[in-house]
C-alpha cells in the first residue's frame, strides 16, 4: 500500500499496551497524505525486542485542529508509519448515513 | 497489569504556562551536573547497544504516572536507564 | 536484578553515581569515555549549524529549493552528513500566508546537532501538551505574535523525522553577507517560537 498526497486516511483507534507513534489526540481521526517519507522500523516493533522489526513507510499526515478538538484553525503535521493507516474512502463525517449520491 | 502511558500528553490542557522561557536563548542544557552525566550515560549505552532508542523511550513511558508527571526531565531518564540497566542484567 | 527499595530517598546525584559505577564495573563504559561524550556533545551540537542552513537558502534559491526537499542531503552539502544521517531532516518554511512551529508530544525529539541542546522549555509538559492544541496562545508566552490572517502549521516530531523552520528573511538585510546573515537567526526561530 503506498499511499499519494492528498489521499485521505483514518488514523487506528487501537490503544496499544506498548510502545506506539500514534498519539492518543490522533487515533481514529481522519487526516490527508501530505508526503511518504522513507521507510523506517517500527518503533512498536523496535521498543519490544523483536528481532526482525517491520519496515514501514513513514508518511506525513495533515489534520485540521477543527477535527480534532471541534475548535482551532491550525493545522497539525504528524510522521505516522503505514500500519496506523488506512484509506478513507468514506462520506463526509456525520452526513451521509448511506452511500454516496452520484455527481 | 496495563502500563499507563500517561506521557501521551498531545492536547492535554491545564499544564499551564511554558516555563523557563526568559532568557531562553541563553538557558543552559543542564541544570547540574548529574543531569549532564545522565544525558552521556544514556549515550553511550545506547551507542554500546544495550538498548535501542525506542527502547529507552519505552521505559521512560512506562514509569509509573505519578512519578512520570513529577519528576523532572532527566530524573525520568535515571530512572528508565536504572530499569533497563537492571532488565538487562547489568552488574 | 530487583531495584533497591527508596532508591528515591538517595539525593539523585548519588544515584547518578552508583548507576555510573555500575556500568563501569560491568565494562560498558569508562570514565573517560563519559566525559568524551559530554565533550562532543558540547562542541558539535550548536543552533550555528541551523543558522548556516537558513542563511544559504535565503542567498541561493536553488540549494533552498534542495534544502525544503530533501533536508539531509541538503544538510550533507554544508557537511552535516554524519550528524543528520540517522534520520530524516525536514525544513520547513515560513512564509507571508504561514507560520511553522515543531514540537515532540511524546518525548522530545530535536535535530540536537543543528539547533544544540534542547530548551528546557521544549521539552516541558506544558509546551509539549499544548503546543498542538493553542498554539496561537503558546507563541504569545514567547513573545511571538502571529497575525490572525497567517495560519500556523503544527509539525509533531518523531526521531526518525526532525523538524528545522526556515523562517522569513528580515527586511531591509538585502546588503549582508551569508555569515551576517547567519548570525540574525536564533534557535528559537529555527523552532518556531521567535520569528527569526
Amino acid at each position: 500500500m503506498t499511499l499519494r498526497p492528498g489521499t485521505r486516511v483514518r488514523t487506528s483507534s487501537a490503544d496499544p499496551d506498548h510502545h506506539t507513534r500514534l498519539p492518543r489526540y490522533l487515533r481514529g481521526q481522519v487526516g490527508e497524505i501530505v508526503y511518504a517519507g522513507r521507510e523506517w522500523p517500527l518503533p512498536d516493533d523496535v521498543a519490544r525486542g523483536v528481532a526482525a522489526p517491520r519496515a514501514e513507510t513513514v508518511y506525513t499526515v495533515r489534520f485540521a485542529a477543527a477535527g480534532l478538538w471541534g475548535t482551532g484553525r491550525h493545522t497539525i503535521l504528524a510522521d505516522l508509519w503505514e500500519s496506523y493507516l488506512e484509506q478513507d474512502d468514506g462520506e463526509d463525517d456525520g452526513e451521509d448515513d448511506g452511500p454516496q449520491e452520484e455527481r | 497489569m496495563r502500563v499507563s502511558r500517561v506521557h501521551d500528553i498531545g492536547g492535554q490542557t491545564g499544564f499551564g504556562p511554558v516555563p523557563e522561557i526568559p532568557g531562553s536563548q541563553d538557558s543552559p542544557p543542564f541544570h547540574a551536573d548529574w543531569e549532564a552525566r545522565v544525558y552521556a550515560l544514556a549515550g553511550v549505552l545506547g551507542r554500546r547497544g544495550l538498548f535501542s532508542g525506542d527502547e529507552l523511550r519505552d521505559a521512560i513511558e512506562s514509569l509509573p504516572p505519578d512519578r512520570y508527571l513529577s519528576a523532572s526531565y532527566y530524573e525520568r531518564w535515571l530512572e528508565a536507564l536504572e530499569v533497563l540497566v537492571a532488565r538487562k542484567g547489568v552488574a | 536484578m530487583t531495584a533497591e527499595p527508596h532508591h528515591h530517598d538517595l539525593p539523585v546525584a548519588a544515584r547518578v553515581r552508583r548507576l555510573e559505577e555500575r556500568v563501569i564495573a560491568a565494562g560498558l563504559a569508562s570514565d573517560g569515555e563519559l566525559d568524551e561524550a559530554l565533550a562532543r556533545f558540547y562542541a558539535r551540537a550548536t543552533p550555528i549549524n541551523g543558522a548556516r542552513l537558513v542563511a544559504r537558502a535565503w542567498t541561493d534559491p536553488r540549494f533552498r529549493a534542495r534544502l525544503l526537499a530533501d533536508g539531509s542531503a541538503a544538510a550533507a552539502e554544508l557537511g552535516f552528513g554524519p550528524q543528520v544521517s540517522s534520520y530524516q531532516l525536514r525544513v520547513v518554511a515560513n512564509s507571508a500566508q504561514r507560520h511553522n512551529v515543531i514540537v515532540c508530544t511524546l518525548c522530545s525529539c530535536y535535530p540536537v546537532a543543528l539547533l544544540g541542546p534542547s530548551p528546557s522549555w521544549y521539552k516541558s509538559l506544558a509546551y509539549r501538551s499544548r503546543t498542538v492544541r493553542e498554539p496561537r496562545a503558546v507563541l504569545s508566552e514567547f513573545g511571538l505574535v502571529v497575525p490572525e490572517e497567517v495560519d500556523i502549521a503544527v509539525w509533531d516530531s518523531t526521531a526518525e523525522t526532525r523538524y528545522l523552520v526556515l523562517p522569513l528573511r528580515p527586511d531591509g538585510t538585502d546588503s549582508l553577507a551569508e555569515d551576517e546573515l547567519a548570525a540574525l537567526i536564533t534557535r528559537d526561530g529555527l523552532i518556531g517560537t521567535a520569528r527569526v
